[in-house]
């Protein structure tokens, strides 16, 4: 036997060894990331809670294969620098079997080279930044971070489909405002419009902190339109609401995330009734296998159960179905989450059934819910 | 659609009308850029919603209130800010009315907070908000319509106050010659405070009249009003108060014109490339006269 074979016998045991010892492993650790204090931190506490209430459950019912599950807390602040401090310490925690986090996009980003060096499955439930898919898988082309909530251009490609197929509109005037995620919604709802013919009447734009946007409107009145996107935040979304209206402009305007505040109400007054906006969950709407949860989670914690905590629940749930399945091992849990690829194989949790495509990106419908007699609910059809 | 956007235009123009009088008439009288005039303006809105919501008062009856706590602030702002100045090279006065700008930007922050309002809708009465005229693709409300008699009957008592009011002509005589208008018997500091007084008057009006149109009023709203009234006043000639009507007047409507017809996001830039064509065949501006530096 010469000093090569010698050698990768040698490795070959070493690697047999290391890949097998987490399987005797006596503890399961699930990681958070996210911002626990700073400004950020009521973000932190929402997926805190999601976790927390998950691993609770779990444990309650003796724990997977009769091991107790343990959460370990990294606060990153939502800063890039603290969170690529904090990865490599998650990593060298052998018995974490993967993480829950980041929040922040960008604080995901910086973390993502670590966690795709090293070998360890990540689930973030909040961040929706289109780069991360293309930064998430490793050199074999592996991917190591997934997420179970939509990316920021999705929200276009549903309005889309929403305000055809729902809403009944034919006619669209589309107002966005001019920076990347006015933009980028806007590009996202033309092309899926496009796709599945709906007129898209009008593109108009308007830069934040604008006050007047009668001069706009106008132009897209002449289109004649029966809906109207919006494609920007609230403060400016309220604005042209009431002016729209002002202009005798009544039709259903709609929007993403942005509009999701209730300064929206507030400053839209009457014109802000009939707006229907894409939320990631919406407890109100949620399936039925998630209303007992619902009511725990509100009992628990005395607040609305938020789409951030019920993400964070599903996340971790993932985490722990996969342990059950292939046991305490980064790569195998990994080969696990990469395998739910289809709507057959989707894993139902609260927040409806999640799976991944090739690029770790979630396949599930957001919510919506709408401005109703100046209050925000539920709109009375969902896409599921 | 045309119609629409001249009414468009010309809402927003007298609006820009009322603010840019205040910096016509300041520099008229002290040639000074009275920077600070856009957080005069921000501060109207946001005494006339105190008043309303805090102490109780009607509508017509806030927006009075505001209008002299506004002459009062104008009158204070010069009397702190500018008076110790008044013999200091010109660059001083205008780096403090740009600091003055700032302060008072931040104290609103502070005692109001960030957040956009909305502009407390029980207190407008209910007439204001009706339609006055829906012709085929035209829209006009009693709001806009409140808003042109507003501006248009302020600025007819401002030409009034102006040119036919002992006041007026003391503000006329200060603003050609100060020193010979002291030796004539003119109190000079009594004139200034009240040019402030009555700039400060109308900006606040602009400032209501703005949050009540647009249902919203911010901290950091008399910035962009306030650069856009400045140009307003050179455009029509700054130091002339017909001027800055006017130039109110076409700045508004290039906007609502480069936006409905040109592109929406180069709305301002139409409106800036208006005013920078004409100061280049005008440099004294619409209606300016033209002034032999005495230095």
């Amino acid at each position: 036997m010469n000093v090569t074979s010698w050698m990768k016998v040698v490795a070959a045991a070493c690697l047999l060894l290391l890949t097998a010892s987490p399987a005797w492993a006596q503890k399961i650790k699930i990681a958070v990331a996210a911002p626990l204090t700073g400004p950020a931190a009521s973000y932190g506490e929402n997926i805190k809670s999601g976790v927390e209430t998950q691993v609770e459950e779990i444990n309650a019912a003796g724990g997977i294969n009769g091991v107790k599950v343990e959460i370990a807390y990294f606060d990153e602040l939502c800063d890039p620098k603290e969170a690529a401090t904090v990865a490599p310490s998650i990593v060298r925690d052998k018995d974490i079997v993967g993480v829950v986090g980041h929040v922040c996009s960008s604080a995901h980003l910086a973390a993502l080279p670590t966690y795709v060096r090293s070998g360890m499955p990540v689930i973030s439930p909040t961040a929706t930044n289109v780069t991360i898919s293309d930064q998430n898988a490793d050199r074999n082309g592996l991917v190591w971070s997934f997420r179970n909530v939509y990316l920021d251009d999705y929200q276009g490609y549903f309005l889309a489909h929403y305000a055809k197929e729902i809403l009944g509109l034919e006619r669209i005037a589309v107002f966005y405002e001019n920076n990347d995620y006015g933009i980028g919604l806007k590009d996202a709802f033309v092309n899926e419009a496009k796709n599945i013919g709906l007129n898209v009447v009008g593109e108009e734009g308007y830069v934040k902190g604008a006050t007047d946007f009668t001069p706009q409107l106008t132009k897209l009145r002449g289109g004649n339109p029966d809906g109207l996107f919006i494609s920007g935040y609230y403060n400016e979304g309220a604005l042209i609401a009431a002016q729209a209206e002002n202009l005798g402009m009544n039709v259903p305007k709609f929007g993403a995330d942005g509009l999701d505040n209730v300064d929206y109400i507030n400053l839209g007054g009457a014109a802000a009734n009939n707006t229907y906006m894409t939320v990631p969950f919406l407890a109100a709407a949620a399936p039925e296998q998630a209303q007992g949860f619902i009511q725990k989670f509100e009992d628990k914690y005395q607040r609305d159960l938020d789409w951030m905590s019920a993400n964070a629940y599903d996340a971790a749930g993932m985490f722990a179905a996969a342990v059950a399945a292939v046991g305490a091992d980064r790569a195998k849990i990994r080969d696990y989450l990469a395998a739910i690829d289809s709507p057959e194989k989707a894993y139902v949790g609260i927040t409806g059934p999640t799976y991944f495509n090739a690029k770790g990106d979630p396949e599930k419908n957001a919510f919506v819910k709408m401005v109703k007699d100046g209050a925000f609910s539920a709109a009375p059809k969902q896409m599921q | 659609m045309l119609e629409q956007q001249l009414i468009n235009g010309l809402t927003l123009g007298l609006i820009y009308a009322l603010i840019a009088v205040g910096y016509t008439m300041v520099y008229g009288v002290i040639q000074l850029i009275n920077f600070a005039h856009g957080e005069i303006y921000m501060l109207g809105a946001f005494f006339c919603v105190t008043f309303i919501t805090a102490v109780g008062l009607p509508f017509y009856v806030a927006i009075c209130m505001a209008m002299i706590c506004c002459s009062l602030c104008g009158i204070l702002l010069d009397i702190i800010a500018y008076r110790p100045l008044r013999k200091a090279p010109r660059l001083a006065a205008l780096i403090t009315a740009i600091g003055m700008s700032i302060f008072l930007q931040n104290l609103a922050l502070i005692i109001w907070g960030s957040r956009s309002k909305p502009f407390p809708q029980m207190a407008v009465p209910g007439y204001l908000k009706e339609k006055a005229l829906v012709m085929g693709d035209i829209s006009l409300t009693w709001l806009q319509l409140f808003i042109f008699a507003v501006a248009i009957s302020m600025m007819f008592g401002l030409f009034l106050i102006i040119n036919k009011t002992r006041i007026g002509t003391a503000m006329r005589a200060l603003s050609q010659n100060k020193t010979a208008a002291a030796l004539m018997g003119i109190n000079v500091n009594f004139v200034i405070s009240f040019t402030f007084a009555l700039g400060s008057a109308m900006g606040a009006v602009a400032g209501i009249l703005v949050s009540v149109y647009y249902n919203t009023l911010y901290p950091t709203m008399g910035y962009t009003a306030g650069v856009k009234a400045f140009a307003a006043a050179v455009l029509g000639g700054i130091g002339s108060v017909p001027g800055a009507m006017v130039g109110g007047i076409v700045l508004g409507v290039a906007e609502a014109l480069g936006a409905g017809y040109v592109s929406s996001l180069y709305r301002d830039g139409v409106a800036y490339a208006v005013m920078i064509a004409v100061i280049i065949f005008r440099p004294s501006g619409i209606l300016g006269r033209s002034v032999i530096d005495k230095a």
